[in-house]
């Protein structure tokens, strides 16, 4: 390896790829319970919660997602009583969340209506309520056919923390950029601007192509059974 | 009260021609992507429904990179990584940067939304052309692509959706779209939300107009009913 790649590997890799993770898992997690909350919630039959939910969702599917992340990052904090100002790490998460929830919603409504009503109708009749039902008796099998779009999300919401960088987060895209700033600036001025960002091509594509290929494999072997 | 009232509806009235300026290199750049996407996926998805070789291979690669990489780095990677290249520099105007990384993320998705439509269509259906004497690319043209491209069409429709969402990602390399409009006119008027919640309305409008229209069409478009 050439003298300039073993600094800028160790600082993308210490400093950008932790940061990266962690936006993803707070982004995956909060999709994840937000997501199956309001896609459950979406199968009850009452028209203005399943009107709010629709919004909701379909508000956060249809904006671009680093337009999401400027509302929360820049506009949230001008708001009338939140006045909350998020850092830039939570801006970015919050802004996955809403558009991973609305993604994971979609998919948790389909998979709780393809359980049989025979299911729901047993569980009633064992005395389970209507939490009760979903969570020992629904959900558990809904999760099985939930699993396939999950893993695709999560390779998603990795791809897409890069957008984290827009707003000043030190993400992988990020420390990468600030790598090619700085040997432009160090004689002999040789940005290597293109091994750096080919490097970042190929980080993401070692993360992500396990992913994708796990959720093909999940699919089939759902299908299969 | 005083804050919701401090929301200035006077200041988006004003730069209303901004945000049309904006839109407008948007939907340019959007259209050219999902032209030249439709273009990709049909040729490509047409290659790797029909295992022809070499052409295959490379296709298989393409979509694997595009869909397992961010769009942002693709877009950086063209805008800056080129330039780079030790030797054979290639620079690119910004506009040709926009359309040609919009298009190269949509036309793998798509690749992938045909290939998927041409494989549902029937063996015994290009059986049926061959035997009645077509040729084999007149075959494609008359029985697999009519039928396939509309098995294939709610998906590439969903890409094609997503190509004109991702035309804001090009405010990284500050190409003049709907976004980074939105973007310097707020480090302008430090209006944050005033900009960004017109902002927004104006992405739904369009995404949610597009998406009626091309429901619209699919439904005109649909294989009817098998009987």
């Amino acid at each position: 390896m050439p003298d300039w790649a073993d600094p800028v590997a160790h600082y993308m890799l210490h400093q950008g790829l932790s940061a990266t993770l962690r936006i993803a898992a707070y982004a995956v997690v909060g999709s994840t319970v937000i997501g199956v909350l309001l896609g459950t919630l979406l199968t009850i039959r009452f028209r203005p919660l399943q009107a709010l939910i629709r919004l909701y969702v379909e508000v956060w599917r249809g904006l671009p997602i680093l337009v999401t992340i400027f509302l929360v990052y820049f506009a949230l904090p001008t708001a009338p009583v939140i006045h909350h100002r998020f850092g830039a790490i939570a801006g970015a998460a919050i802004g996955l969340i809403l558009w991973g929830s609305a993604q994971v919603a979609e998919a948790t409504r389909g998979a709780v209506q393809s359980i049989p009503t025979e299911q729901h109708e047993a569980a009633a009749a064992l005395g389970f309520g209507w939490i009760g039902r979903h969570k020992s008796v629904i959900l558990p099998q809904a999760l099985r056919r939930l699993l396939p779009p999950l893993v695709s999300l999560l390779a998603n919401i990795i791809q897409n923390t890069t957008i984290a960088s827009l707003i000043g987060v030190t993400e992988l895209l990020a420390t990468g950029q600030r790598s090619i700033e700085r040997l432009q600036l160090t004689p002999p001025g040789d940005s290597h601007a293109f091994a750096i960002y080919a490097a970042l091509l190929a980080a993401f594509f070692c993360i992500s192509f396990p992913l994708t290929r796990l959720a093909i494999y999940l699919e089939r072997r759902l299908v299969s059974l | 009260m005083t804050l919701v009232a401090s929301f200035d509806w006077n200041f988006i009235w004003e730069h209303i021609p901004d945000f049309w300026t904006g839109l407008k290199a948007t939907l340019k750049v959007a259209a050219i992507g999902i032209g030249g996407s439709l273009a990709i996926g049909i040729v490509l998805g047409a290659a790797r429904a029909h295992r022809i070789p070499v052409l295959n291979w490379v296709a298989a690669v393409y979509v694997e990179v595009i869909r397992n990489t961010p769009i942002l780095v693709q877009i950086f990677f063209i805008a800056g990584g080129l330039t780079q290249i030790p030797g054979h520099p290639i620079r690119l105007e910004p506009f040709t940067i926009a359309w040609l990384s919009v298009m190269i993320w949509g036309g793998a998705y798509n690749t992938e939304n045909f290939r998927a439509g041409f494989e549902a269509v029937p063996w015994r259906y290009r059986e049926a052309g061959l035997a009645l004497g077509f040729s084999r690319i007149a075959t494609f043209a008359n029985v697999t692509l009519p039928i396939g491209a509309r098995i294939a069409l709610p998906s590439s429709i969903n890409t094609y959706v997503s190509v004109l969402k991702n035309t804001s990602l090009l405010t990284a390399i500050g190409f003049a779209e709907l976004t980074d409009t939105a973007y310097s006119l707020e480090s302008q008027s430090f209006k944050p939300s005033e900009v960004y919640l017109a902002l927004g309305a104006t992405y739904l409008l369009v995404v949610w107009t597009l998406s009626a229209l091309v429901r619209l069409v699919e439904r005109r478009l649909a294989i009817p009913e098998a009987r």
